[in-house]
């Protein structure tokens, strides 16, 4: 229970959203694509992965390569082979319908005046091709045609496959209620077995359909035969009866009922929980799945320091932290999001050793601490005082010979300095910085730094830490 | 008896004024007896303190701030111009404020120079200082000087 808590407390608004957006994308690409093809090789490719991560965790490098390159190269595949299908998905629908619309099966086919329609023009003896699309695009098989949009009627079908009629020898293509497409030219099958009997028309109705998912009706000039060409099959049709029932599967209009509404709202909502299960599955292997160990290195920040005293001494300016979290979040941890506070509230002047905890410790959501070094620090407080001291030129190099440093005066020659009561006690002069003689003559004005040491050291307001050095220098006797 | 109750008036005066200055007498500008004595004793008086390379002629050769290892030796040399009677004094070495060397003196009246040295080594380059003090450890005077190499 309690790490359950632990892993509430752990989730990051980010993840949440992180989740949620994937789910609604993943779960539009299913509404987008579903029947489609692209949709099947997209599972395929997901399949894949899943092989892969499977691959990575059994320690299969040559394998994991294998599918990896499989699945980059099939993304490429999936856009140049099919994208006649993805535009065609994303061009028929608005932007409202891509990014929140549910797209339900629309099955307003009249499948009765088509079918009676058919039978009366085979009676007739009048040719006929007429192509019902499936999922698949069509734009590359079809080649021309006239642009017709005009609502599915009797007479309508009547008259476009009327002898006269300059585009009755092409197909007309059936969308929903609509012919959107008179006059098309349909690609040919190559198939040797077919009955002397057919024509071009029936290797016509047989092409398309070897080449797409769509149904294509075919009427026998000659004979008054009614086929149906699907896949790679031509077969006849005797009923009416028949050929609607083939015409409503297809199209469709065979589920629309309310059970079936609901069976598909069903199948959405399921997409949906799917898709968010399956992005959480995801999430989970990414970022909680592996354990990945990181050691930083982080400076303690001590806080709260009581007013008159300061820190003269450390047994640690740093602690190592090892930190334990997903590879993605642990990766993306920087020291600066990490933080180690102490809280001097309650130490006293003198040595103070203080346990690191976890609550010393700030981490970013989703990182877990697994180890601190030091564990525990001494911090030695000291009061807070004032002392003047004198100060004293470090000289260093070498005059020429026959040359002697005779004097030198140091402006200020006392400064004041504020720092730990015991380490002031201990320090009688302040010294400068290496000062340099090889370069000096006669008598001349440089100026020098100060070295304040131990650092916690700090100059007294009014003072600098430079001072002003007057030099002398003669001739040895 | 007019002459009577007069001497006693002046008896009564004479004795009311003594009380008075005896009460005011501490009050009194005068130099106190202590302060009397320590003005008037010869005190120990520093004359020259300096650090230099030797003593020649009992006096100071080529004084310096800045010592080379190669020369050796260090020299501290005071000479007190006011020596009441024999004295000690001390020279303190410290390299670096850490203590070196304590070098008991002694000085003769009526008045002397003394100096003491150290010798150089690699090790004792850096700066230092020399304090001069008395018996009871008063700092009369610091010198301070650098060893370079």
């Amino acid at each position: 229970m309690e790490n359950f808590a632990v892993f509430i407390s752990s989730i990051r608004w980010q993840d949440v959203v992180d989740i949620s957006l994937n789910s609604y994308i993943l779960f539009r690409f299913y509404v987008l694509f579903r029947g489609t093809n692209v949709f099947r090789v997209l599972m395929g490719m997901t399949v894949l992965w899943f092989l892969q991560r499977i691959a990575i965790s059994l320690g299969l490098i040559v394998t994991s390569w294998v599918v990896q390159g499989i699945v980059a190269v099939g993304a490429i595949i999936i856009i140049v082979v099919f994208r006649n299908e993805i535009r065609r998905v994303l061009q028929a629908k608005n932007l409202k319908s891509i990014f929140w619309g549910l797209s339900y099966k629309t099955a307003t086919t009249p499948t009765e005046i088509i079918a009676e329609t058919v039978f009366q023009m085979a009676a007739r003896k009048c040719g006929a091709l007429i192509v019902f699309p499936g999922k698949e695009d069509l734009s590359d098989a079809v080649q021309g045609g006239t642009p017709w949009k005009g609502l599915i009627t009797k007479e309508m079908i009547a008259s476009i496959f009327w002898p006269d009629n300059p585009v009755h020898d092409g197909a007309a293509i059936v969308q929903g209620d609509q012919i959107t497409v008179v006059g098309a030219i349909l690609p040919l099958s190559d198939r040797e077995d077919m009955p002397s009997h057919y024509g071009t028309r029936h290797r016509a109705a047989l092409g398309l359909a070897e080449a797409s998912d769509a149904l294509v009706i075919v009427i026998s000039e000659e004979r008054g035969d009614v086929l149906v060409a699907k896949g790679n099959r031509l077969r006849e049709i005797k009923q009416k009866r028949t050929l609607e029932h083939n015409i409503q599967e297809h199209v469709g209009t065979a589920a629309v009922n309310k059970g079936a509404v609901r069976n598909e709202a069903l199948e959405i909502a399921a997409a949906a929980m799917l898709s968010i299960v399956f992005i959480t599955g995801i999430w989970f292997s990414v970022s909680r799945g592996q354990d990945t160990l990181v050691s930083l290195d982080i400076p303690v920040d001590y806080i709260n320091r009581t007013a008159g005293t300061q820190i003269v001494d450390t047994s640690a300016k740093s602690v190592s932290l090892v930190l334990t979290g997903s590879g993605a979040l642990v990766k993306s941890v920087t020291p600066d999001q990490v933080g180690v506070r102490l809280d001097l509230s309650k130490a006293a002047v003198g040595r103070n050793t203080f346990t690191i905890t976890s609550d010393s410790i700030s981490l970013p959501p989703g990182i877990v601490l697994r180890e601190v070094t030091p564990s525990e620090v001494d911090v030695m407080i000291d009061e807070t005082i004032k002392r003047e001291l004198p100060v004293q030129i470090d000289w260093v190099g070498a005059l020429s010979d026959n040359l002697i440093l005779v004097d030198s005066v140091i402006t200020p020659s006392n400064v004041e300095i504020l720092g730990g009561k015991r380490i002031l006690e201990g320090i009688a002069t302040i010294y400068t910085e290496k000062v340099l003689l090889d370069k000096l003559s006669g008598k001349g004005e440089i100026a020098a730094n100060l070295v304040l040491t131990p650092p916690s050291l700090k100059m007294a307001p009014g003072f600098k830490d430079k001072v002003t050095i007057q030099y002398l220098i003669r001739e040895r006797e | 008896m007019g002459w009577g109750r007069t001497a006693m008036r002046f008896r009564c005066v004479f004795i009311l004024v003594v009380f008075v200055v005896a009460y005011l007498f501490p009050f009194l500008p005068f130099p106190s007896a202590r302060n009397a004595h320590s003005a008037d004793a010869p005190q120990l008086k520093l004359f020259q303190a300096l650090m230099c390379e030797e003593i020649f002629s009992n006096a100071p050769r080529n004084p310096t701030i800045v010592f080379s290892v190669e020369q050796k030796k260090a020299v501290c040399f005071t000479s007190f111009s006011e020596v009441p009677q024999i004295t000690i004094i001390y020279h303190h070495w410290y390299h670096r404020d850490v203590p070196s060397a304590k070098i008991r003196l002694t000085l003769k009246p009526p008045s002397w120079s003394t100096y003491s040295s150290i010798q150089l080594r690699e090790t004792d380059i850096g700066p230092w200082r020399v304090e001069i003090t008395d018996e009871t450890g008063n700092i009369l005077y610091v010198l301070r000087f650098s060893v370079t190499e």
